[in-house]
């Protein structure tokens, strides 16, 4: 019988995911999506890739393996490398993000599984029914969609979509690392500079950057919603932890999948702990991205840790 | 000869770009591109906007090119329909279904891949010519190597900003702004303008632009980090750009005042003819062109910091004291 959710997270180089302990997922999507130079990146070191890839699938778990989210000409035959990689190592699926590898890997591979990644900007339904047409049997909507759009979407179309249900969600990628401007000035080279916790802020705004990648400064939380996302018919649940260190991936990991249980049990009961736990992570705070229909940053519920009533108006919170 | 392409951001300007030298127009249906409403036409505008275009002997597009909602894709096409009708040389678009589906519906019809698509490299180009896009437009990150090889291997028109802005991130693969914050609002006919989010519509509130101060744990690491987000004019570049047979120059700037999008489109005019008669294999002095553009340059600085102000200030407006 299939399992009734998949709870998966992100796992960018071989020694993240050694050191991590991983049991509370089903899946892990594997590399590095923002940066060629990122340190040990399982997308350009492919024995690392093979390993991670068997490791997982020895641990009963399904390994993805995901591509660069904007990759130029000169980026391609690394792509191909890697899914060729993929293929020949049994990976479950390939998540892509650029329509280009898209092409790519349907003609190069018909009957691989892909799995369409959020920059990929599927906004609409037509949009999903023409990438079904390339092989998507798998789709993370555009992280600006709303719940009830995102519905939609899987109705007309008739396929999974993933949510990213926990975690710092992209805001914007970038072919330029803003970081390396400081590599003398802080001592710190290039490829540790994106490991270092860092945010920008200004005012109660903040974004966590990782180099040619931003981020939500707040870590999109759906813990009190999952009923209704199960309710809603979605069974692939993502907490994005590719910046992030093993505890969080560990103690995030084991809060949804308890909670995951409980609601696909009917429960509506959130356990104080988990929100411990939850809240010791969200170092800036935790919002619901775009779910609700209104500003990324906003929170929607009754636990509204760090949401004051200021940011919720401006947020467009109860309009 | 190659097309300049000028924004119209209303019928003023419309007219003003005509006289000062555009082949071509670009106009944006009021909810359905990437510029504020009030940069934006109602219905009628846009058949105002043919006519005045057509009469002066250019042509004139318009730009579809957000990411609508699902719901919205019968109004777009009803409203593609009215175009067509109304004589429209072609669409300017982003969204993969929405391009699909108009291609469908009106096989005949131009449609070019808008800056928003972030086409980046050519099986991109590949996979948008499948879905029926005719020219795109070039991300502003392309090199000249890109260029060539796009031209060589792929049967496509290449379009390329020559006034226009290099965000830090990738046009179409960012939503910094409605992060911070995101206006619902419905129009009379039942558009959604996703006030903040240019993607879907809106005004982009260029939240990058602010001044960060940069952190590690508790710890203010720096006190002002801007993120690169640079409006520019190519200059240096043009002859080659028209040597190597690129379809389309294109500027930006609907939201600009009207004189200068004239003074800007009557520049790049003068300069396009003026190579043009440059005798084959000849210098060609820039020098001239450098000085005059950079009064041009002082102007739209100037408008640009005023109106990056205005919207930095608009997006920490509560959403429901907004006008």
């Amino acid at each position: 019988m299939a399992p009734a959710f998949e709870l998966n997270t992100t796992i960018s180089n071989l020694r993240d995911l050694t050191e991590s302990d991983l049991s509370p997922y089903d899946a892990i999507y594997l590399g590095n999506i923002t940066c060629r130079l990122y340190e040990g990146n399982l997308l350009e070191h492919l024995d690392d890739l093979r390993e991670a890839i068997a490791i997982l699938k020895g641990q009963g778990q399904k390994a993805y393996v995901s591509t660069y989210t904007t990759p130029r000409n000169n980026d391609l035959p690394q792509i191909q490398k890697v899914v060729a990689a993929a293929v020949e190592a049994g990976a479950d699926a390939v998540e892509v993000h650029n329509l280009g590898v898209l092409k790519i890997v349907h003609e190069a591979h018909p009957d691989l599984a892909v799995h369409i990644g959020g920059f990929a900007n599927v906004y609409t339904d037509v949009g999903a029914a023409v990438l079904k047409r390339y092989g998507a049997v798998r789709i993370t909507p555009n992280y600006e969609l709303s719940l009830e759009e995102i519905g939609e979407i899987q109705r007309e179309v008739g396929l999974p979509m993933e949510l990213l249900v926990h975690g710092k969600m992209p805001l914007g990628i970038s072919d330029d690392c803003w970081l390396l401007e400081y590599e003398q000035t802080w001592g710190v080279p290039c490829p540790a500079l994106c490991r270092q916790e860092l945010f920008l802020k200004q005012g109660d705004w903040a974004m966590k950057s990782i180099g040619k990648g931003v981020l939500s400064g707040k870590d999109v939380c759906l813990l009190e919603h999952l009923r209704r996302l199960m309710t809603g018919g979605h069974a692939c649940f993502r907490v994005e932890a590719a910046s992030e260190s093993p505890a969080y991936r560990l103690e995030i990991g084991r809060v949804y999948r308890e909670a995951l249980e409980a609601a696909l049990s009917g429960s509506d009961g959130l356990k104080g702990q988990w929100w411990d736990t939850i809240r010791h992570h969200a170092r800036i705070g935790l919002c619901n991205g775009f779910y609700f229909g209104t500003s990324g940053m906003a929170y929607h519920g009754v636990q509204s840790p760090g949401a004051d009533a200021a940011e919720a108006q401006r947020s467009g919170v109860g309009q | 000869m190659i097309e300049l392409l000028a924004p119209a951001g209303n019928l003023k300007m419309a007219v003003e770009v005509r006289r000062a030298g555009a082949n071509a127009i670009y106009v944006g249906p009021r909810g359905w591109s990437r510029r504020r409403d009030t940069f934006e036409m109602d219905d009628g505008a846009v058949r105002e906007a043919i006519r005045l275009a057509h009469d002066g002997g250019a042509k004139l597009r318009v730009a579809c090119n957000t990411h609508m909602q699902s719901k919205e894709i019968p109004a777009l096409l009803s409203r593609m329909e009215r175009f067509v009708m109304d004589g429209v040389d072609g669409a300017i678009m982003a969204d993969i279904g929405a391009t699909a589906a108009v291609h469908r519906r009106f096989p005949e019809l131009s449609i070019h891949a808008s800056v928003g698509a972030n086409i980046l490299n050519d099986a991109d180009v590949a996979f948008y010519r499948e879905i029926g896009v005719c020219q795109v437009v070039a991300d502003t990150k392309l090199t000249l190597r890109e260029l060539l090889s796009r031209k060589a291997r792929l049967d496509v028109g290449i379009e390329i900003l020559i006034h226009a802005n290099t965000c830090y991130t990738y046009l179409g693969k960012c939503w910094m702004s409605p992060y911070a914050r995101l206006e619902r609002t419905i129009d009379e006919v039942g558009k959604d303008l996703f006030k903040g989010s240019p993607n879907r519509g809106g005004l982009d509130y260029r939240v990058c632009l602010e001044t960060w101060q940069l952190y590690s744990g508790d710890v203010k690491w720096e006190d002002r980090v801007a993120l690169k987000n640079e409006a520019f004019f190519l200059l240096e570049d043009i002859p080659s750009l028209i040597d190597l047979g690129v379809r389309c120059l294109k500027i930006q700037g609907r939201e600009y005042a009207t004189p200068l999008v004239g003074n800007i489109v009557r520049f790049y005019r003068e300069l396009i003819d003026a190579y043009a008669v440059n005798a084959p294999g000849e210098p060609f002095d820039m020098s001239p062109w450098k000085a005059r553009l950079t009064a041009i340059q002082a102007e739209r600085d100037s408008q640009r910091s005023m109106g990056t102000l205005a919207l930095l200030a608009e997006a920490k407006v509560p959403v429901a004291a907004a006008r």
